[in-house]
């Protein structure tokens, strides 16, 4: 073995880690707020094993969109709600006794999948090319050709949970605004769907 | 100890591990915001297996539709993540509570 191959199983391994870890902690942490900064670790080290892969250009895009998004949308709707006493999984005892073994089998039955299926490995695959500095300009090529109709589609989506979310979390004033009890904080929800 | 080169299957096995995690989430957490987490951690290992496929399985020369279709997945969990959050604040504010388990509103 060489170094370079000690080096890419240390990478790995640490980053694989620290990425279990951090997911174990997201469903067994009792505070929800403790939960979504578990998920924010967990996602920059999955970023990390995007540049393990070599890909580059997805590890920036989830370090912005999801690091630096969509996990500080969840930490800003956490703030927005009132703190009360989750309890956990440990309040839901029924849940894990159901839950439990259901993900193991789960977790049994895919990973013999995984291990016993024969991958049709293509020669020169899991090297990182000398070109791959320019995924960059062929993923973008690929959106505007090949997948210009997902590219599309996703777009129009993109619009409509945005149209979607504003109307759903903004306060309803045809209502009578008695009833509400904690309707004073519309206007942090509404910038939030944004 | 020699260990196997780090491979598809490393990344697959991890994938399954995250899958697991984000499921064991979504059916034990109480809080609703703790279930949009489960469902972040599940499409995550989606994309991990999207990413190893294309980068494994693949001829030298890149060939990058498996890292395109992360990226579609990627939007789309913007998009899930928005309108989750917002159908969340809207419930709590009409009945003050985040316990998926006290959601009977639909309940005959």
């Amino acid at each position: 073995m060489t170094w370079a191959d000690w080096f890419d199983q240390l990478a790995f391994f640490v980053v694989a880690g620290i990425t279990i870890v951090a997911a174990a902690g997201v469903v067994f942490v009792p505070r929800i707020i403790h939960a979504c900064l578990c998920l924010l670790v967990a996602l920059i080290g999955i970023a990390g094993l995007y540049g393990l892969m070599a890909a580059h250009l997805l590890l920036a895009i989830q370090l912005l969109v999801y690091a630096g998004g969509i996990a500080v949308l969840i930490l800003f709707a956490i703030m927005l709600l009132h703190r009360r006493s989750d309890g956990g999984i440990l309040g839901g005892t029924r849940n894990l006794i159901i839950g439990l073994p259901a993900t193991v089998i789960v977790w049994f039955v895919v990973a013999a999948a995984v291990i016993f299926s024969k991958w049709h490995y293509l020669p020169g695959g899991g090297t990182v090319s000398p070109q791959a500095d320019s995924n960059v300009r062929i993923i973008g090529e690929l959106l505007l050709s090949r997948h210009l109709l997902a590219f599309e589609l996703v777009s129009v989506v993109m619009l409509m949970a945005l149209v979607g979310a504003i109307i759903i979390a903004r306060e309803d004033r045809s209502t009578d605004s008695g009833q509400q009890v904690a309707g004073q904080q519309t206007g942090e929800s509404g910038g939030n769907a944004q | 100890m020699i260990l196997p080169p780090v491979g598809l299957l490393h990344y697959l096995i991890l994938s399954v591990c995250l899958f697991c995690f984000g499921l064991l989430a979504v059916i034990t957490r109480r809080h609703a915001i703790g279930i949009l987490l489960g469902i972040e951690l599940m499409l995550n290992s989606a994309n991990i297996n999207l990413v190893a496929f294309s980068h494994f399985l693949s001829p030298p020369h890149p060939v990058l539709d498996g890292q395109v279709f992360a990226l579609m997945v990627i939007a789309l969990a913007a998009c899930e993540a928005a309108v989750g959050l917002a159908i969340i604040l809207r419930f709590y504010r009409q009945t003050t509570v985040t316990d998926v388990a006290d959601a009977k509103l639909l309940k005959w």
